[in-house]
């Protein structure tokens, strides 16, 4: 790149619409409190800033990661009470009580966090509502510590440049701070933590798969969620130099969780709408006395009703036609899978793999090796243990007894993304992508890796994506794909790891004969760059055209193993198998 | 037995169907070849009332039935097997069957026969049936779903994939099972990507790209046909 080129590159990134949009951001910041003077529409925009923020708090960890949050008014409670105590009671600075605030906020979050492990659905939900009332509860009635229902007043405003002694100055202070949080929150969507949690929301077991450690992402999720709404409580309590429990209790987790809704969950400048939105209107319909509920109500439903996406989903539909994403630029290396290591050593010994589901023994006592370099087919019935055997290896069932190992390392009860970044990558039977990711998206979670930069991982994908041949379609979103291309994407999400392993669970599966006589190409160059492959596969004519060696299995015994040949004429095979052996291999 | 006249099918904006016309006449078994994405799946949904066409109509006995529901449909004796195994998870195997015979009034000792039947024909069933459909290996549910389908006692059978993640073996007990339906009277439409034997059973056979019929004919013709063998009967040839 020459300077000219770099220029010009900062030049385009600037023009992104997300900065034009923080730009105007700030003008607004700086507009609003100068057009709305009056001392109750300023205590408004201080309202709306401080449930803003909390609401963008929602949109991480239920708009990214896809984890619902019924107590974000606790975490805002918590910052409120910090800087309330704090400023008032032990008399510290407010930005120290704010930190106080804060970490009692990564604590609780990290807890609740921590309950979203096993738990996902209503049943997190209820989790949250619980941990919420119990919140109200205490903050109701420690008395002694919260002054209970009288609530707190003389509440301190923080020391900064200029003193925040009118509430147009502090209105400007939290727009301010409402617009950070934006722009930080819209920032984490691309990293690779942003998009670890946008792909557990799609699809938490293969997010895992490929190497997202989902336990971590999850708490991290909810940590950075519960810090949030703590600094939109902070704000709010400086704001009013007043609060008591009534402000932070489950009417109001339920109106943040309506403003992430109603404003579009993954979109941090949907969620200000939405914010927006449900901070007005009640003062709008305030005149309509008695209906103003059920209008507020009715207004709710009818968005989520109709706008499945929120507000922001419209205003989104109605851009794209301006915002086309930039093309990609290519791959600056190509494609190294398979790792270094010579051929023909054993990589994956299987010993004694038993798995027994209740009194049903899927796989009993199977053993078998693959060596570098060779595509090995593990073929047999429906309901063989095939596919048991492929979440064994890939960790996402733990075996009831046996041993695994793999490059060496016993891999038995690792996690399955240790067992994706020790170089195994693995597809699945019925195509589980990151649906609404683009196919971009989707390869750079695959491409993900702990060492090495962005910048690297970006050319893992880009070699993976131009290596299936889809560069072409690298934006557009997965589900829109036809199923032929959703393979495709599949396989190069697994190659984007760079494995040393490629476990392949009925990869033809679906194809018609154009498309897998491309996959056999595929599959032949991959294994001539050095790739091995444990392929499950039901098309005999693909098997014996790409793989090396077999093993058989049937009712979750091997019956049969050896070069492929050998193996297609076993008569117990024949018979348990492949029936009819000439129509089985379309000769 | 049934039609399908000029019909045009979207999904949003995106068209999926332009222009479609096929027959199938009584006892006869059709298949629909063609890529991913051809329209293959839309136009037996749109037969079965799960997607309604903009344009155009579809008759069944000279009745128009494209403005009915998928349930009004089933009631007339058209069965849907849908693509992707898609058995009810948290039933068990019988219960599903059981399931799949609710389009019409039906006797327990009736209900027990047919099942009896499912039964005979894909002996997995009977060793599950007081297993949970989730439990059910890929192949196992397809048999399942296409034995359900059957419950129905359907005049016309839609298939989508059939043998999609079958083993070799019943695969070829899949189209023996369609084979055998059809000489008991049942007409079938047959969606498959296994075209060799999905042709190998057919009476005739439709070719569709984008959206679109490009080819039709008796199943045999199809089979000798240059392109289809090009596109979509394959074999032992990619280097």
């Amino acid at each position: 790149m020459t300077k000219d080129d770099v220029a010009k590159a900062a030049a385009r990134s600037w023009l992104k619409p997300g900065y034009l949009a923080l730009a105007l951001g700030a003008v607004v910041v700086i507009l609003l409190p100068l057009l709305f003077t009056s001392r109750y529409t300023t205590n408004l925009l201080i309202l709306g800033a401080s449930w803003g923020i909390a609401t963008l708090g929602l949109v991480v960890v239920l708009g990214y990661a896809g984890q619902i949050s019924l107590a974000q008014a606790a975490f805002y409670g918590l910052g409120a009470y910090a800087v309330a105590l704090g400023t008032t009671r032990w008399g510290v600075n407010w930005w120290f009580a704010l930190v106080l605030g804060l970490l009692a906020a990564i604590l609780a979050g990290a807890v609740l966090g921590s309950a979203t492990l096993k738990l996902g659905g209503h049943y997190l939900a209820m989790v949250t509502i619980c941990f919420q009332i119990i919140y109200t509860l205490i903050t109701t009635n420690w008395i002694a510590v919260t002054g209970g229902p009288d609530g707190i007043s003389n509440i301190k405003r923080p020391p900064f440049l200029v003193p925040l002694n009118t509430a147009q100055r502090y209105a400007w202070f939290a727009l301010a701070a409402l617009l950070l949080v934006a722009g930080l929150v819209w920032w984490l969507r691309d990293t690779a933590l942003g998009r670890a949690m946008r792909a557990i929301r799609e699809n938490e077991l293969a997010a895992e798969a490929l190497g997202v450690d989902t336990r971590r992402v999850k708490v991290i999720a909810f940590t950075l969620s519960a810090v949030i709404g703590a600094l939109g409580g902070a704000i709010y309590a400086s704001g009013y130099l007043y609060i008591s429990p009534d402000s932070f209790n489950f009417d109001h987790a339920v109106a943040f969780l309506a403003m992430v809704l109603v404003g579009g969950s993954e979109s941090p400048l949907g969620a200000i709408l939405g914010a927006t939105l449900l901070t007005f209107l009640p003062e709008w319909l305030r005149e309509l006395k008695r209906i103003y509920l059920v209008i507020y109500g009715t207004v709710i439903i009818l968005v989520i009703v109709f706008m499945p996406e929120g507000l922001w989903g419209y205003v989104r539909l109605a851009s794209r036609r301006f915002a086309r994403p930039s093309a990609l630029p290519s791959a600056r290396r190509p494609l190294r899978v398979g790792g270094r290591g010579e051929a023909g050593e054993e990589i994956l010994q299987v010993e004694r793999l038993v798995k027994h589901f209740g009194g049903v023994k899927a796989v009993d006592g199977v053993d078998f090796t693959v060596r570098r370099g060779e595509i090995h087919a593990l073929i047999g019935p429906n309901g063989s243990g095939k596919t048991t055997i492929i979440n064994l290896l890939s960790g996402l069932y733990v075996p009831t007894a046996g041993r695994l190992h793999f490059l060496g390392r016993d891999i038995v009860g690792l996690r399955p993304n240790r067992i994706s970044h020790s170089g195994m990558a693995r597809s699945f039977q019925n195509v589980r992508l990151f649906r609404e990711l683009s196919v971009w998206e989707n390869v750079l979670v695959g491409a993900q890796r702990e060492e090495g930069s962005e910048a690297e991982t970006r050319d893992r994908a880009m070699a993976a994506i131009e290596f299936v041949g889809l560069p072409d379609r690298a934006h557009e979103i997965c589900r829109n794909l036809p199923y032929g291309h959703q393979k495709l994407v599949e396989l190069a999400r697994a190659l984007a790891g760079e494995p040393d392993l490629l476990l392949l669970d009925e990869p033809g599966a679906g194809l018609n004969q154009t498309e897998k006589q491309e996959l056999i190409r595929l599959l032949k160059r991959l294994n001539d760059m050095g790739l091995t492959i444990l392929i499950v596969e039901h098309d005999m004519s693909l098997v014996s055209q790409v793989a090396t060696r077999a093993t058989v299995l049937n009712f979750g015994e091997k019956i049969a193993e050896g070069t492929t040949d050998e193996v297609l004429r076993h008569a117990a095979v024949v018979e348990a198998y492949l029936g009819d052996r000439e129509v089985a291999l379309g000769v | 037995m049934f039609e399908i006249r000029d019909v045009h099918v979207a999904y949003g904006s995106v068209t999926a169907l332009r222009g479609v016309s096929l027959e199938v006449h009584p006892g006869e078994i059709v298949c629909l070849l063609g890529a991913n994405g051809a329209g293959k799946s839309t136009t037996l949904r749109t037969v079965s009332g799960l997607l309604h066409p903009l344009r155009g109509e579809v008759l069944l006995r000279g009745q128009p039935i494209h403005r009915l529901s998928a349930e009004a449909i089933a009631k007339l004796g058209i069965s849907h097997v849908p693509e992707g195994r898609r058995v009810f998870p948290g039933l068990t195997v019988r219960e599903n069957l059981v399931l799949g015979a609710s389009n019409r009034p039906v006797r327990r000792q009736e209900l027990e026969d047919d099942m009896a039947q499912m039964y005979h024909s894909f002996p997995d069933l009977e060793r599950l049936k007081h297993a949970l459909g989730w439990t059910l290996s890929g192949g196992q549910q397809q048999m399942l779903a296409i034995a359900r389908g059957l419950m129905a006692r359907p005049q016309v059978l839609l298939m989508d994939e059939p043998s999609l993640g079958l083993a070799p073996i019943l695969v070829q007990e899949v189209f023996r099972v369609i084979k055998e339906i059809n000489t008991r009277g049942t007409t079938v439409l047959l969606v498959e990507q296994n075209a060799s034997m999905a042709l190998a059973i057919s009476h005739r056979g439709y070719v569709m790209e984008t959206g679109q019929i490009v080819l039709q004919g008796a199943a045999q013709d199809l089979l000798r046909d240059p392109q289809v063998k090009d596109a979509y009967l394959g074999g032992r040839k990619a280097g």
